[in-house]
């Protein structure tokens, strides 16, 4: 699946590409660290009654083990491992997909989080009660400001995603508007809304099942 | 100076003032030292022998400001910044606006929306004096005085008089007072009105929605004293105020519009009887009532949908308070309290307004003066406030002042304040239906409000915070002030003073709870502790005939101490804007408390002619940035792009006054039209103005250059 609205950029460099297979054992695979820019999720469609902003209430889904874009179509496959509505992130676990998956939020430093801990636990998701990563502001990856009416991502948040296939990946949002930059406090409500609902990301996938990053 | 005022003022204020036979010495040549203050102490000192630190504004500095309510002539004072929302409220020693108590003639104003007072709700223009007494001062007055108080004395008439004043500014705003006062045998009067309206004005481009909407806020106030014989004292305020605010809330979403039109409507009452009776020399026994009520209504209508919101916030506050002030010696003199006050609320934010939410607060207090040696005064004060709605305080005060030859003055002072649970922490019970539809309850309502919601099955998850709930305890601080006064010659004074407030139990909103789909449910802890401190300088110098010039300086440090934890602990992370990434917060880079600004000053000049007929003076308000909101998502102020610009505001006027009791006043705010629609929406640009005045009878003197301070 392709997507106009998609770019994908692989950030990082393989910095230990020389490293083969079977080197000493504790030596940290290389994972390639990729950012996607302008993934819509939901985007803005209407006003209701009260003046508040809705979209169609349609999840995009989305492949951290091709990195790609996945139909909503395959919603109740395992070809996904996240999905985006509004400000809510979906794992392919519990009653939302057929996968393995599962989440956690870790409070640190993406480029820190090299290893998922041993003791950690995953959770599934509960919709719509309880998600894997918790839905609302302040509690997860993101805060809501009513008074700028802006959504921003927590700075050190890392999403540690265990996928659809049970193999585990990092995910860091980096931004909620188009263009991945925040409108200014300043800018109209209008404005807010249009850019709303694109999201900015980075992610690491350890594709050999590993929990080393 | 005329004896005839000060027995007037006597039996205006009488049971401050039998003090004044105490013999505290005041040598000190600068005529600045020698203002008598009440607010500091509840008894008559004066400024040079308190030993906590006390700005005295005088009514001729406020008029020759062209000051109309008192958030103008308070942001012009050194360390007091005038912040917005919920109105214009004051920031003292960089605490927030809910912790300073605002008082009118040593009587609580009420009516505070989320903590704040409204300063634009009170009119100068009748105000003989503002003394702002920095520093916790609960062992006096009990709640809300942790950065200090500021009490609001109005016009005891001094003399039979009528006056009379018209002013015009841009914005087509107004403002007209008269007053009038008079007196015959055992009887005094004093009466005052005053109008002020505004067509308000818009910073941002938008023809629907005013920046400041148009208002207009009366008040009127008269004053009855009655002196059956020279040891009693019998005495009557009434002082009721009605302010109208239009409202319009413009939401423009996809090219649709929703406009909001309102009307917002503030009445307050007060009513303060008052009876001294002095039946020896050593003892004045005052007995006081006090009674206010605040009805607020905000009513607006979404003009093309149809759908009303109507908010209806009703408050009481009745207090009947005795004092006894006791000279036990030539040294020695104690103060003694006991007071009842019954509060309540009725609102619509809180159940419905049908249901009276009110409090019971007893207290005490006793304060002693006590000199050792004729260079030293020990001052110790202790007050006990036990109420129905949450723990006991115990708010003890410490001070000491001493004189080093007779130049310099040292002063030190250490004491507690408190700030009680508000109705709102107690008694909210608000959902948002909007905004991801959030819900607060107050502590007294948490509980059965969970039950309903999970009875319903509207919970989700409970956080463990919903079992930290508790009965609220006040929030609390302890202050250390401690500084010296120079004065040299008549002519120069400077004063010196550092602080530090350490506050704790701070009451926050926290979310307990999450419902099915996520929307929160928030409630109030004591969670948090901060803490304030600086460094504040005064300088007066009157140079040249009729000149008076004053430069004051605070520089403010503050900090929230579980972030600083936070940060050491290496869990606070920031943005970087650049990159978009996540990086670790070095410690330097926290700015500590939002609205709080890191340098302010102040540069001022007065000046008249010797024979009084001509006055020009120039004031200079200086603001270093100070943060605005959080930008990355971290809840902090960290990032450049976070703060409000520094910025510098002067203000000028010039007058003329003709012996007939005629005055022409005329002035420009905001000299170099500074403007910043987000973040100094009160701050209207260039503003002239030009002010008519007239009195008849016994005028108040000019006492700029003489004996008062600008």
């Amino acid at each position: 699946m392709r997507s106009i609205f998609l770019l994908t950029t692989v950030a990082l460099v393989f910095f230990a590409s020389c490293q083969k297979e079977g080197d000493d054992a504790g030596t940290i695979m290389p994972v390639a660290v990729v950012t996607v820019r302008n993934l819509p999720a939901d985007t803005i469609i209407g006003l209701s009654q009260i003046g508040q902003p809705f979209g169609a209430g349609k999840y995009t889904f989305y492949s951290l083990e091709r990195n790609e874009l996945v139909s909503s179509s395959d919603s109740a496959t395992r070809r996904w491992d996240i999905g985006f509505r509004g400000t809510t992130i979906i794992t392919n676990s519990g009653n939302s997909g057929p996968g393995a998956g599962g989440a956690y939020v870790q409070v640190g430093l993406f480029e820190e989080l090299t290893k998922v801990s041993s003791d950690s636990v995953f959770r599934v998701d509960s919709a719509p009660a309880a998600y894997a990563i918790p839905a609302g502001s302040n509690r997860a990856w993101f805060v809501y400001n009513p008074q700028a009416n802006l959504v921003t991502p927590i700075p050190g948040r890392v999403l540690v995603i265990r996928t659809a296939n049970g193999k585990f990946a990092k995910v860091e949002v980096l931004n909620y508007y188009k263009g991945g930059q925040t409108p200014a406090v300043s800018a109209t409500d209008d404005d807010k809304i249009r850019k709303q609902r694109f999201y900015t990301f980075r992610f690491a996938f350890q594709p050999n099942g590993t929990t080393t990053f | 100076m005329d004896a005839r005022p000060v027995v007037i003022l006597l039996l205006w204020y009488p049971h401050l003032l039998w003090a004044a036979g105490r013999s505290v010495e005041d040598t000190l040549p600068a005529k600045g030292l020698d203002e008598v203050i009440v607010t500091a102490t509840r008894t008559e000192r004066r400024m040079g022998s308190l030993s906590v630190p006390v700005t005295l504004v005088s009514r001729e500095v406020i008029r020759r400001s062209g000051s109309l309510r008192l958030g103008d002539i308070l942001s012009e004072q050194t360390g007091l910044a005038v912040v917005q929302g919920f109105g214009r409220g004051i920031q003292v020693q960089g605490l927030s606006p809910e912790y300073t108590l605002i008082l009118m003639d040593g009587e609580p104003l009420i009516g505070r929306m989320a903590g704040v007072l409204d300063l634009s709700r009170i009119t100068v223009t009748n105000i003989r004096k503002i003394e702002i007494v920095k520093g916790p001062s609960s062992s006096l007055y009990g709640s809300e005085a942790l950065g200090g108080v500021i009490n609001i004395i109005t016009d005891g008439a001094a003399a039979s008089r009528i006056g009379a004043d018209l002013r015009y500014g841009r914005f087509n705003t107004s403002d007209a007072s008269a007053e009038w006062s008079g007196r015959s045998g055992r009887f005094r009067l004093t009466s005052f009105l005053n109008h002020h309206a505004s067509e308000g004005y818009s910073l941002l481009p938008n023809a629907l929605q005013k920046t400041v909407e148009p208002y207009r806020r009366a008040t009127g106030q008269v004053q009855l004293g009655y002196l059956p014989s020279s040891r009693v004292s019998l005495r009557m305020g009434i002082r009721a105020t009605d302010d109208r605010i239009q409202q319009s809330i413009l939401v423009q979403n996809l090219g649709a519009q929703l406009l909001s039109r309102g009307m917002e409507t503030n009445r307050d009452l007060n009513l303060t009887p008052t009876l001294t009776w002095k039946p020896q020399e050593r003892l004045t026994a005052t007995l006081r009532g006090y009674h206010s009520r605040f009805a607020s209504e905000q009513r607006l209508e979404v003009t093309d949908r149809g759908t009303a919101y109507a908010d209806r916030f009703h408050q009481t506050f009745s207090r009947l308070e005795a004092q006894a002030d006791l000279r036990t010696g030539d040294h020695a003199k104690s103060t003694l309290g006991l007071g009842m006050v019954q509060e309540t609320v009725r609102s619509n934010r809180y159940d419905s307004l049908q249901i009276l939410r009110s409090a019971r607060n007893d207290y005490f207090f006793l304060q002693h003066d006590w000199q050792p040696d004729d260079r030293s005064t020990l001052t110790i004060g202790l007050r006990f406030d036990h109420n129905s709605l949450y723990t006991p305080v115990w708010s003890p005060k410490l001070s000491l002042h001493r004189r080093l030859g007779d130049r310099w003055r040292l002063q030190a002072s250490v004491g507690r304040g408190f700030k009680a649970p508000d109705f709102r922490q107690l008694y909210l019970n608000y959902t948002n239906l909007a905004a991801g539809g959030y819900m607060v309850f107050g502590t007294q309502v948490a509980a059965s409000e969970m039950r309903r919601l999970k009875e319903g099955g509207q919970i989700a998850q409970v956080l463990p915070t919903f079992d930290q709930l508790t009965t609220l305890r006040p929030e609390t601080s302890t202050g250390i002030n401690a500084g010296t006064q120079f004065a040299a010659a008549k002519s120069f004074t400077w004063k010196l003073n550092a602080f530090r407030n350490e506050i704790g139990n701070l009451i926050m909103t926290d979310i307990i709870a999450f419902r099915t789909g996520g929307g929160q449910v928030f409630s109030y802890l004591n969670v948090k502790s901060a803490f304030t401190q600086g460094i504040e300088s005064d300088v007066e110098w009157s140079g040249f005939t009729g000149l008076r010039l004053s430069l004051g300086y605070q520089l403010l440090q503050t900090a929230d101490k579980s972030v600083m934890r936070d940060i050491r602990a290496g869990k606070v992370f920031a943005r970087d804007p650049a990159t978009g990434l996540s990086q670790r917060l070095d410690r330097r880079d926290y700015a500590g408390l939002p609205g709080r600004s890191r340098h302010m000053a102040n540069l001022k000049a007065f000046w008249e002619s010797t024979d009084g007929k001509w006055n020009v003076n120039i004031r200079m308000l200086y603001r270093s940035r100070w943060g605005s909101s959080d930008r990355d998502g971290n809840g902090i102020i960290n990032r450049p792009d976070e703060f409000a610009k520094g910025y510098l505001q002067v203000n000028a006027s010039a007058g003329l006054t003709w012996k007939q009791g005629i005055s022409l006043q005329g002035g420009i705010d905001n000299l170099t039209n500074y403007r910043d629609p987000l973040n100094l929406p009160g701050l209207p640009g260039i503003n002239p103005f030009i002010t008519l005045s007239w009195t008849w009878g016994q005028a108040f003197k000019s006492t700029i250059t003489k004996n008062q301070k600008p």
